[in-house]
């Protein structure tokens, strides 16, 4: 916030303009890139700043195969964010194009070897999410990227949710597009990137001038994007208190277990910010609506869906057996302002609300 | 009923003027507020108004609690609406019925499940803007009572409510007259309170039941929409043809397609030969009702008694002599009444208490 606010008095012009105002924004866009990539552990500043994550993931998608032939291929996972799904069934509906989406059984991610068997000659694209957005499961995506470039077919990798609760470099995870978003690291909404790996093109999505290097046309928010940068710069502190946060939610989980809730994410790596249970006998939206009345701040579904909740699609994916964990699911999130004492009253109300009848 | 404790209230919201009138009542009196909309119909076609559950409502709904200071929540009731209140809705129809989903509906889906909410949610009542009153006996039972406002009176539709959540149940609206509570609305600083009132079924916003039918038949398989058959009289006389028996309805007038100068009406539909009965004016008229599905409000009446039964929603109560019987009721009427359709409910009335009801077979 004090970063945004030094930056609005000193960064209002137009970065692309030539005057002595506009140069001032631009320096600090640039500075704001090369934090973000360092961030990003990327070698090269090699990033597109857009208006979010869903941006950086609809530019990924789109830019690469808005020129695409009919009948080519495009491998995904069946419980990527709707900015990814959306944007495949989107794009693979008007070109044309195959799609494969891999299971995620029991929320288990697939085996690379998985991912292997199911590379065609022309496949253009694999996108893959590296932490799911409902489970905090991780995905191993360095192990997809070596398998991608073996077959020399290029990995966009969804890193928006993991940004900040792992450490990330993606010149070691070897995938050639990565998605991030700020609101996700402490930074504003309104301000995204698209990591670009070095030779690997890519068409516009917004057509207009030449700013990001004709990858994205439009005057950008320096001052949304000085915010991501100076968010960046505090990841080290984000990344030290996940362990802290791990207990947090361990301990509520267990309790939740206690109460009777099942656990939706799969057994293997987690990031420790979220947990996802399904409390058999409730509806998650009744649920979440009771224990917002109590004045906790709970989540059924992803939060990218207003008003009326259908069933979780990724916990359907990840559980076709037990169609009810969809429709009953409780996600609570943590963070590094999440206390032992916020923990404990959360616990006390949601043993409140399970103790009376279902609904 | 006792409402000076405090209180926390569900309140069922439709968006309407009359359930944001509840809310902001009882917020008035000092009662914590909860306001739930069901989402129980996603509309069809593109006309905008009136249409069912349309985001237009819930955000009429969301505006009033945030109005209101309260919270407000959206829970979707879509499978139970289609199964208990759609499907046999088109079902009925098929067979030749004239159904009143709103009495399942109020039964079967919204009062039962937003009773359950509100228990989950922690809420001592349920309250909702229907025109009806509820009284304790002062015996461990409630009475449901008609609203005061005699045009808008909604006891109709409430008959089937368990007493179990007839005991949690709060209708600050029931002695309000209507041009009162868009003025009380209009007070409170509801920004809906010059909404029209929703009128038709609220899933059928454009009153044609028949193309609702056609398009909703496959919901059962063993009936088929737009078979078509005779328009006869009552000799059994070919007057015509339909192209389907769903959407008549006993005491019609129009859209018999049959020529002549008397008017014609219908006075049954046979749904096994695909017939519809039609006759003069005088032949409309009739004296005996036989009810089934019958919920008491209380304990079930042994012995007749003498009542007023209300046949349709638009009917104002004719007084009757009713006999309970195992699974229904007979009702023989001192006046004869027009048009008593099959699957229309028959509610019956003590003075302004309404012990019971049926389905008109």
């Amino acid at each position: 916030m004090a970063a945004m606010d030094a930056v609005r008095a000193r960064a209002w012009a137009n970065s692309a303009s030539v005057h002595a105002a506009g140069r001032a924004s631009r320096s600090v866009l640039e500075s704001a890139r090369e934090q973000v990539a360092a961030a990003l552990g990327a070698r090269n500043p090699d990033l597109v700043f857009t208006s979010g994550g869903t941006e950086a993931c609809n530019l990924a998608i789109h830019g690469r195969l808005a020129l695409a032939s009919t009948g080519e291929h495009v491998i995904t996972t069946a419980v990527e964010h709707p900015a990814v799904f959306a944007s495949l069934a989107a794009v693979c509906a008007a070109r044309d194009l195959e799609l494969t989406t891999l299971a995620v059984p029991g929320g288990a991610p697939p085996d690379p070897e998985v991912l292997r068997a199911q590379l065609r000659p022309n496949t253009r694209l694999v996108a893959i999410q590296w932490i799911n957005h409902e489970t905090g499961t991780v995905f191993p995506v360095a192990e997809y990227a070596r398998v991608c470039r073996g077959a020399g077919v290029p990995l966009f990798v969804d890193a928006v949710q993991g940004l900040g609760k792992l450490p990330l470099s993606v010149e070691e995870l070897g995938a050639d597009l990565v998605a991030c978003a700020a609101h996700k690291t402490g930074g504003p909404a309104g301000s995204g990137a698209l990591w670009v790996r070095h030779g690997v093109d890519l068409d516009p999505v917004l057509h207009g001038g030449s700013q990001e290097r004709g990858r994205r046309g439009g005057t950008p928010d320096v001052v949304a994007h000085a915010g991501f940068g100076a968010a960046c710069q505090l990841l080290g502190e984000r990344l030290a208190a996940q362990p802290r946060i791990a207990t947090l939610r361990d301990r509520m989980e267990h309790a939740l277990l206690v109460l009777g809730a099942v656990r939706n994410a799969s057994s293997g790596p987690r990031v420790s910010t979220v947990s996802n249970t399904s409390v058999r006998g409730w509806r998650g939206e009744a649920l979440i609506a009771a224990l917002d009345v109590e004045g906790l701040a709970a989540s059924s579904g992803a939060a990218c869906s207003s008003g009326l909740q259908e069933p979780s699609p990724v916990l359907r994916a990840m559980h076709p057996d037990q169609p009810w964990r969809a429709g009953a699911a409780l996600r609570l999130s943590f963070g590094v302002e999440t206390t032992e004492i916020e923990q404990e009253s959360a616990l006390t109300l949601i043993a409140k609300v399970l103790a009376r009848p279902p609904a | 009923m006792a409402t000076s404790r405090r209180m926390r209230v569900l309140v069922a919201m439709s968006g309407g003027v009359d359930s944001s009138l509840a809310a902001a009542l009882l917020k008035e009196q000092g009662h914590d507020v909860i306001g739930v909309t069901l989402h129980l119909w996603d509309a069809e076609g593109g006309d905008k108004v009136g249409r069912c559950c349309a985001p237009e409502d819930r955000d009429d709904a969301r505006r009033t609690c945030e109005h209101l200071g309260v919270p407000h929540y959206v829970i979707d009731e879509r499978e139970a609406f289609r199964k208990h209140v759609v499907d046999p809705f088109v079902s009925l129809n098929l067979s030749g019925r004239t159904p009143i989903p709103c009495v399942a509906c109020n039964q079967q889906v919204k009062l039962s499940r937003l009773w359950q909410l509100a228990e989950s949610f922690g809420a001592d009542r349920l309250a909702t803007g229907h025109y009806a009153r509820i009284v304790d006996d002062g015996v461990g039972g409630v009475h449901l009572l008609r609203g005061h406002d005699a045009d808008k009176d909604q006891s109709y539709f409430l008959f089937g409510v368990p007493q179990d959540v007839l005991r949690n149940l709060i209708l600050p609206l029931g002695e309000l007259k209507k041009p009162d509570a868009r003025l009380a609305a209009q007070r409170l600083g509801l920004s809906n309170w010059n909404k029209p009132d929703s009128q038709e079924l609220c899933f059928v916003p454009d009153g044609d039941v028949r193309g609702f039918v056609a398009r909703h038949a496959d919901a059962a398989p063993a009936e088929r929409a737009g078979r078509s058959g005779n328009v006869i009289d009552e000799s059994g006389q070919v007057l015509g043809t339909h192209a389907g028996i769903e959407g008549f309805t006993v005491g019609q007038r129009r859209g018999l397609g049959i020529p002549g100068a008397e008017p014609r009406y219908v006075l049954r539909v046979i749904a096994d030969s695909r017939e519809v009965v039609v006759g003069p004016a005088e032949r409309r008229a009739q004296r005996d009702l036989h009810a089934e599905g019958v919920m008491w409000t209380s304990q079930p009446p042994e012995a007749p008694f003498e009542g007023h039964v209300r046949i349709r929603s638009r009917h104002s109560a004719a007084a009757a002599e009713v006999t309970p019987s195992a699974s229904g009721f007979r009702a023989r009427f001192a006046e004869p009444q027009l048009a008593i359709a099959p699957g229309q409910a028959a509610v019956i009335y003590v003075r302004d208490r309404v012990v019971g009801g049926g389905f008109i077979v």
